[in-house]
C-alpha cells in the first residue's frame, strides 16, 4: 500500500471539488439467484484477495441482505472493479458514497 | 456426468459424448449472443476498411443496453445512473464482450478436446469458471429463473417424472425439461470445479476491518 503526500502531486493539477469526493466510491455486488456462494467467496478471495472470513461474511451479506459493499475507493479503481466483477458473472454498480 | 476431481497437477470431469455435443451447444449460443448486435469487432473493421477514423468514432458512440434479457445478464447496467451506466458502457462495453467471448471459446476449446475425460489445468480455471457462469446466467434466463426458490426448483424438476397435466403441452415441458438438466448440469461442473479452485487459493492473513 502507498500513500500519496501532499508534496508528490502538483498543486495546480488538484482540483478541489474532484479531490472531495476522489475516495467517495464503492462497489457494490448484488445477489442473483445463479451464482453459486462458493464462486462468489472464490471470486472475492482471488480478485481483492480478502481472507476466507472476510470474503465469506461478504458473500452471506450479498445473498442474505441482498447487496453488499466488497470495496471502496477512487471512481476510477471502483469502474474497474465493477468491470472485473461483470467479467466473473457477478452483478456489480459503482456507486458515489462510500458507506 | 461425473464433476471434477483433482488428479495430478489437473482438474478432471467426465462427460459423455452426448453431454458434450449439448454443452458444446450451448457455449456457441452464448458466444452467438456476445458477438452479435454490438460494437462487433465486423462491423468496426468495415468500418476501419472505409476510412481508418471511423473504427475509433464507432468507439465514441453511445452503446445501447442490450435489449436480450438473458444477454443483459452477462452486460448489466454498471450503476443505479443512467447517465453513468450509459458512460461505463461507452467505455466498457467491448472489451468486456471480449473477454466473455474468450473464456467461453477456453469452455469450447476444452470440451472439444475432451474424450470422456474434460481436462482444466488450474491456470487455465478461473476463465473456465468464468465461462460456465456466462452459460449458467444465459440458460437461467431463458427458464426464466428470478430467485433462489425458482433455481431450485430446476434440481426438482429434472428429478420427478412429468406430471399428467403438464401433457397440455407436452413439446414445452420436454424443452424446459432438457435445458433444466443442461443448468444442472453447468452447476455441478462449476461447484466441483470451484472448490478445486478454492483449495488451491493461498488463505490470507485476516486484515483489520
Amino acid at each position: 500500500m502507498s500513500t500519496v503526500t501532499a508534496s508528490s502531486a502538483p498543486l495546480e493539477d488538484v482540483d478541489l471539488g474532484e479531490a472531495a469526493v476522489a475516495d467517495g466510491w464503492s462497489t457494490v455486488v448484488w445477489n442473483d439467484p445463479v451464482n453459486l456462494m462458493s464462486y462468489v467467496t472464490y471470486v472475492f478471495r482471488s480478485y481483492f484477495g480478502y481472507s476466507t472470513a472476510r470474503a465469506e461474511t461478504l458473500m452471506r451479506q450479498v445473498h442474505e441482505d441482498g447487496q453488499a459493499t466488497v470495496s471502496r475507493g477512487n471512481r476510477e479503481q471502483m469502474e474497474i472493479d465493477v468491470q472485473a466483477m461483470h467479467g466473473y458473472g457477478l452483478w456489480a454498480t459503482v456507486q458515489p458514497g462510500a458507506p | 456426468m461425473q464433476g471434477f476431481r483433482r488428479e495430478g497437477d489437473a482438474y478432471v470431469a467426465r462427460l459423455d459424448a452426448a453431454e458434450r455435443a449439448v454443452l458444446l451447444d450451448v457455449v456457441d449460443d452464448v458466444v452467438g449472443l456476445l458477438t452479435e448486435g454490438g460494437p462487433s469487432s465486423v462491423a468496426r473493421g468495415r468500418a476501419a476498411a472505409a476510412h481508418p477514423l471511423d473504427a475509433l468514432r464507432m468507439e465514441a458512440e453511445d452503446v445501447r443496453a442490450p435489449t436480450d434479457p438473458a444477454l443483459r445478464r452477462l452486460l448489466p447496467d454498471a450503476s443505479v445512473d443512467p447517465e453513468v451506466t450509459a458512460e461505463f458502457r461507452r467505455l466498457t462495453e467491448g472489451d468486456l464482450r471480449t473477454a466473455k467471448t474468450d473464456h467461453l471459446l477456453r469452455l469450447r476449446a476444452t470440451l472439444m478436446a475432451a474424450s470422456l475425460d474434460v481436462v482444466v489445468v488450474p491456470s487455465e480455471a478461473p476463465r473456465i469458471a468464468a465461462a460456465l457462469t456466462d452459460v449458467r446466467l444465459v440458460v437461467s434466463e431463458r427458464l426464466e429463473v428470478r430467485n433462489d426458490a425458482d433455481a431450485d426448483a430446476l434440481y426438482h424438476l429434472i428429478g420427478t417424472d412429468p406430471e399428467p397435466s403438464e401433457a397440455a403441452d407436452p413439446r414445452a415441458q420436454v424443452a424446459r425439461r432438457f435445458l433444466a438438466t443442461v443448468y444442472v448440469v453447468l452447476s455441478l461442473l462449476q461447484e466441483s470445479l470451484v472448490e478445486l479452485m478454492l483449495e488451491a487459493l493461498p488463505e490470507v492473513g485476516p486484515e483489520p476491518g
